[in-house]
């Protein structure tokens, strides 16, 4: 099991790297003028994207640490 | 295709929501914010020339939004209302603008009758909450009854999408995904936040933080539904229908024109429903924003007293002027709409508005997260990015109502060509959107940061500042507190039932005094608090400054508050660095502790075995000294016999003594002599020999085995010996089988020269096993007294084995008998040429 430190960064990640993945380059890979299953195939890849991270949120939603019991961040700040 | 980006940047908001969103809704809450006016001015020092610049900028940048909805809900209207007998009578004499007037009309109507019935102090509106949850299910139903629908009529995905390639339609979307695609992403990420209407609903009215949990992936998820149908629907009618058709209004015309009259009434409800509620609720924050920010302030310096009013004043003042407000917000989307009636797609209207918001997003990302950023940087930045995105997306959006602003948008303002709205700087050639946003955005964050740099923080900001940055550090610690206790509590009972109301301020003072008396800061605090949820941080700070006589704290005061909780945080760090240092110190301590009391204890064994041996040869030879002394009576034969005892006792205690020294020596590391290239065999040879005798006499055989010529070891030979013949002497001593015998062989291994010795006597009990290098120890049966040594035969032979750096082990074996063996490592051309030896 993660820790919660380390569960805070996997959910930053997934983040940054859900935008990266909604972007230029990335998106121009799946522009292939193909269909897959009569859809172009960049719809079925955003829209796949999206589903993954519909999922990986509510899995995140339900490990993330309840409000207000979280440590504050450490390291001296100023 | 594009309206995905527009769907996309929430998703990611939402997903990235514990970074962002949560400590929004936490700083809400705690320092009850009700717009994103309060949100910055209450960060940036409750500065309210900050509050009325976000404000003025919000009514603005909106007007295009509410533009937007009435154009949707006008063209919705005429679309169903165009298509019924009925209706075509009912509308027949009205055009596109006058229904809008009355759509603008009706709508401020009942937004005031809805929105504004009192002033709380959250300013949460449940009623308006759930009113929009059930227009989001409604849209969301209509939504995907058009789209089966579709989906139904058009024979399925693989045939509108094929139809449309047939058609030249550009299905593969070639030219989306470049800059454009970004702005969009970007704009929709900043409209989710900044946007009044998205922040009311968001951080607002959010009564509880672990709704974001839910919401984190309900949203997103609601959000891919929405837009799943969208594109075939728009496909679908572009196939379909007549050139020319308005794309916007396929969810209605498409079931229309296949005479679907139910399901076009159900995507009329859905989307009529939806952009009242966005109107409605984007009126509330705005006018919210507006009387808090502008006409709260405006009274509060114009009146001097407002004890003399009667108690309900400003609560009425307050709504008064909200109502006031949303008529402008709804007149001003009207006059937009008005001006730029001509222009027919949605979206990029949409997109106006939230450009102009987005300028608050570097703002809003500052106060969460740069401790450093002061309102000037703030002001400046906000202006700056205003002005821009006014002059080159605003204004060029009049361009087909205005010839002014046509002319300046083709040669620029008298002329000056680098000020052309759409290439400022001579940055021409990018769509005029993403040029837009760039420029405006760029600056922005530019000149916040610059400002910021340059500019220092009041005391007040700083205070703030911290509140915010640090909102999940502050768990607990009351919020600092920046007025004197010197108002009674009748002055501020006055003040607190005129905003409130007489019901909430009867419950607010419910615990104090009332005849008079001082109140304490930290009721002042709360109350401030209190207030700022009904009329701002910033007026509720000027409100309070005037009633409490002390004023505010001096600047020099606040300052020192302000530094004291930074060095108090400081110094609770320094400490909890400091005692986990302690702690790990104390642990080795203990465990160094731990190991001295070992050693103390092994000195104290050690000392009470060595009395212990040299008492009993001491004790033998007084009491023989004693007799001799005594005893006249004795013959010459008894008392040489005592002599012979007490010298033999006497050589034994000196033999122990030695022992114990050499011992001792060994343990400490010194030893007197030098390791130096010996042949071990030679050594053993040596040994054997010396045993032979010992052995003879008891009538035990030495067998020698298999030996290795010769073995050049590091040591010394004498000593080498000394080992052997301890070990077989100690093999011959204890064995008392009935044909003893004793092995000795040696051979090479690798780099190791091994010898064993070995007897077939009772061999050691496995208890023993670790016992028998230690000091004092005989074994559990014993030879003959006289044979007997100290014990500390073993121990000494291992220590000179280690000082040759080898070992003397008690190796297991299966049969009977002990077998030691001592290992040696071997020194100079042999052990290079050992075979294992690499």
């Amino acid at each position: 099991m993660m820790s919660e430190r380390k569960l805070q960064s996997a959910a930053l990640f997934l983040t940054l790297f859900g935008a990266m993945l909604f972007m230029p380059p990335l998106v121009l890979l799946f522009n292939l003028r193909q269909r897959l299953f009569g859809i172009p195939a960049e719809v079925i890849y955003l829209f796949l994207v999206w589903l993954g991270l519909v999922l990986a949120t509510a899995w995140f939603s339900r490990r993330l640490p309840a409000s207000g019991t979280e440590t504050p961040p450490s390291g001296p700040e100023s | 295709m594009e309206y995905l980006a527009i769907y996309l940047g929430p998703t990611l908001i939402f997903v990235g929501w514990w970074f962002v969103l949560r400590k929004l809704v936490r700083i809400a809450h705690d320092q009850r914010i009700t717009s994103v006016a309060d949100l910055l001015s209450s960060r940036f020092g409750k500065s309210s020339r900050l509050a009325v610049l976000v404000t003025i900028i919000a009514v603005i940048g909106i007007a295009p939004y509410i533009a937007l909805q009435l154009k949707a809900v006008t063209s919705s209207i005429q679309a169903i209302g165009g298509a019924s007998s009925t209706g075509r009578g009912s509308f027949a004499g009205i055009d596109d603008v006058g229904l809008a007037l009355g759509v603008a009309a009706a709508m401020a109507l009942f937004t005031i009758l809805f929105g504004t019935r009192n002033v709380d102090a959250k300013e949460q509106h449940h009623g308006v909450v759930a009113a929009i949850a059930f227009e989001a299910v409604v849209k969301l139903c209509a939504l995907i009854a058009v789209g089966g629908f579709v989906i139904y009529a058009g024979g399925g995905f693989e045939a509108i999408f094929a139809r449309a390639e047939t058609q030249g339609l550009d299905i593969y979307s070639h030219e989306i995904f470049g800059n454009r695609w970004i702005a969009m992403n970007v704009l929709s990420v900043a409209a989710i936040i900044c946007l009044p209407r998205q922040f009311q609903i968001t951080v607002v009215e959010n009564s509880d933080e672990n709704h974001l949990r839910t919401a984190s992936w309900a949203f997103p998820a609601y959000l891919m539904l929405m837009s799943l149908f969208t594109l075939p629907i728009a496909l679908f009618g572009m196939t379909t229908m007549p050139a020319g058709s308005n794309p916007d209004m396929f969810v209605l015309t498409l079931p229309l024109a296949a005479g679907q009259q139910g399901l076009a009434l159900l995507a009329f409800v859905g989307g009529f429903s939806s952009a009242t509620s966005m109107i409605i609720v984007e009126a509330i924050a705005l006018s919210i924003m507006v009387s808090n920010h502008i006409v709260m302030p405006i009274v509060l310096r114009t009146t001097t007293g407002l004890g003399e009013t009667d108690g309900q004043g400003v609560s009425r003042l307050l709504l008064n002027s909200r109502r006031l407000s949303i008529g402008l917000i709804l007149f001003l989307g009207f006059f937009y709409f008005y001006l730029t009636r001509d222009s027919d797609a949605l979206a990029p209207i949409g997109l106006i508005s939230f450009a102009g918001v987005a300028q608050f997003l570097p703002a809003i990302v500052a106060a969460l997260f740069w401790r450093e950023a002061t309102v000037k940087g703030a002001i400046t930045g906000v202006s700056i990015g205003f002005v821009i995105w006014a002059w080159s997306m605003f204004m060029p959006s009049f361009e087909t109502s205005s010839p002014l602003v046509e002319q300046m948008m083709a040669q620029g303002p008298w002329g000056i060509d680098w000020l052309r709205p759409q290439a400022l700087f001579g940055l021409s050639g990018l769509d005029p959107l993403v040029h837009s946003v760039f420029w405006s955005l760029f600056l922005n964050t530019t000149t916040l940061v610059l400002v910021s740099l340059i500019t220092s923080q009041s005391a007040l900001e700083r205070l703030q500042a911290t509140l915010f940055v640090d909102a999940f550090r502050r768990q607990g610690r009351s919020e600092p507190h920046f007025m004197r206790g010197s108002a009674t509590s009748n002055d501020l009972f006055f003040v607190a039932q005129r905003v409130l109301g007489a019901e909430r301020a009867t419950i607010l003072f419910a615990g104090l005094p009332r005849a008079g008396g001082d109140t304490s800061p930290e009721f002042i605090a709360r109350l401030e608090r209190e207030l700022a949820g009904s009329i701002g941080a910033a007026s509720a700070h000027v409100m309070l400054s005037k009633v409490v006589s002390g004023e505010a704290i001096s600047l020099e005061e606040v300052m020192q508050m302000a530094d004291e909780t930074q060095q108090v945080i400081e110094y609770s760090q320094q400490l909890e660095r400091t005692s986990a240092a302690l702690r790990s110190t104390a642990d080795q301590l203990e465990v160094a502790n731990l190991q001295l009391r070992e050693v103390d204890q092994q000195k104290d064994d050690f000392l009470s075995q060595v009395s212990h041996e040299v008492r009993t040869p001491m004790t033998a030879i007084r009491s023989f000294a004693e007799i001799l002394l005594e005893g006249d009576k004795l013959d010459t034969m008894d008392r040489q016999r005592f002599v012979a005892t007490i010298h033999e006792e006497s050589l034994r205690l000196t033999d122990l003594l030695d022992e114990i020294l050499d011992l001792s020596a060994l343990e400490s590391g010194k030893r007197d002599w030098v390791n130096r290239p010996v042949d071990a065999e030679i050594a053993l040879d040596r040994a054997v020999r010396v045993c032979d005798a010992l052995a003879r006499q008891r009538g035990i055989a030495i067998t020698v085995g298999p030996r290795a010529a010769t073995a050049i070891v590091a040591g010394e030979p004498h000593r080498l010996s000394q080992v052997l013949i301890n070990l077989i002497s100690n093999a011959i001593k204890y064995n008392d089988a009935k044909h003893p015998e004793i092995g000795v062989q040696s051979r090479i291994s690798g780099a190791d020269y091994i010898i064993e010795v070995r007897d077939n006597g009772p061999g050691i009990a496995e208890a023993d096993r670790a016992k028998v290098f230690h000091k004092f120890y005989r074994g559990g049966r014993s030879a003959g007294a006289r044979e007997a040594g100290a014990g500390l035969g073993l121990p000494i032979s291992r220590e000179i084995i280690a000082s040759m750096n080898g070992t003397l082990d008690l190796i297991e074996h299966e049969e009977a008998g002990a077998l030691f063996a001592v290992t040696l490592p071997l020194v100079g051309a042999q052990a290079t040429k050992a075979p294992s030896d690499p």
